[in-house]
């Protein structure tokens, strides 16, 4: 009988965080004044459970040491024909560790006539910078840094 | 507050039609995380930052981007365009606060 309603329990265990996540998705995907928002909910809110495929096509330069963590050049350039049928939607830049990972999202058209983001980031600490990119067909693609930071920038 | 400044560049300066050309936006913005401690003080400085950037070519938006706070003070955003005729090329961005600028400046493609 014992055995029965540990299993018990550990199945309304089971349950309970399974639906947890997904609630708090809903709250999350609301973009409020300044949020925690970690990489991995940020990536699971943007690709909706879809792969995301590390692919040459996409360039993201980075210095690799950044001596100031204020102020650290970032540049995402993709390898697209930016034509009506085939072009990069939106480029994603994130820092992996800040309480906010999301640093901006850019939306493309056509008209760009060249798939090319470039900013300045902060960065909080030692991290990974990581870039998704959708394509107009709804694939995605990825690609990851990372910059080791001697003066943090955030806070 | 008061109007913050703002600068569209664009590279090289002189285009003809049809061409790519690199386009920057600059602002001056203090993009405070609302995590940062006043030295003198000891509280939180509030959270102020851009929270949106359109690009707007002859009437038509070509780019548009959601920011938060992770962005650098005076934050740069740059990208490319295609040039398609004389007009009007307007920035028009959004603060945390609620306020909304713009600033614009007119495409003259020459030969």
């Amino acid at each position: 009988m014992q055995r029965r309603e540990f299993f018990k329990k550990l199945g309304a265990v089971a349950a309970v965080t399974a639906v947890m996540p997904s609630m708090s998705f809903a709250e999350e995907a609301k973009p409020k004044g300044p949020n925690e928002f970690s990489y991995q909910k940020a990536l699971d809110v943007i690709t909706g459970g879809k792969p995301a495929k590390t692919s040459s096509k996409v360039q993201l330069k980075v210095p690799e040491i950044a001596e100031n963590g204020a102020v650290v050049p970032v540049t995402v350039e993709v390898d697209s024909p930016m034509t009506e049928s085939d072009y990069v939607k939106t480029i994603h830049i994130f820092a992996t560790k800040n309480s906010n990972s999301r640093c901006v999202s850019v939306h493309l058209t056509p008209a760009n006539g060249k798939a090319m983001f470039a900013t300045r980031i902060k960065l909080g600490g030692t991290q990974d910078v990581a870039t998704i990119v959708e394509m107009s067909d709804g694939t995605f693609l990825t690609a990851a840094q990372s910059v080791k930071v001697t003066i943090g920038g955030c806070g | 507050m008061g109007k913050r400044k703002s600068l569209i560049k664009i590279k090289p300066k002189k285009y003809k039609d049809g061409e790519v050309v690199k386009v920057s936006f600059m602002v001056m913005h203090p993009m405070e995380t609302g995590m940062r401690k006043d030295k003198e003080t000891k509280k939180l400085v509030p959270a102020e930052y851009v929270n949106s950037v359109k690009f707007t070519y002859k009437g038509k938006v070509i780019t548009t981007m959601n920011v938060w706070e992770s962005l650098s003070t005076n934050p740069v955003f740059t990208t490319y365009m295609k040039i398609d005729g004389a007009g009007e090329l307007k920035v028009t961005y959004t603060e945390s606060t609620g306020e909304v600028s713009e600033k614009s400046i007119k495409i003259k493609p020459k030969g």
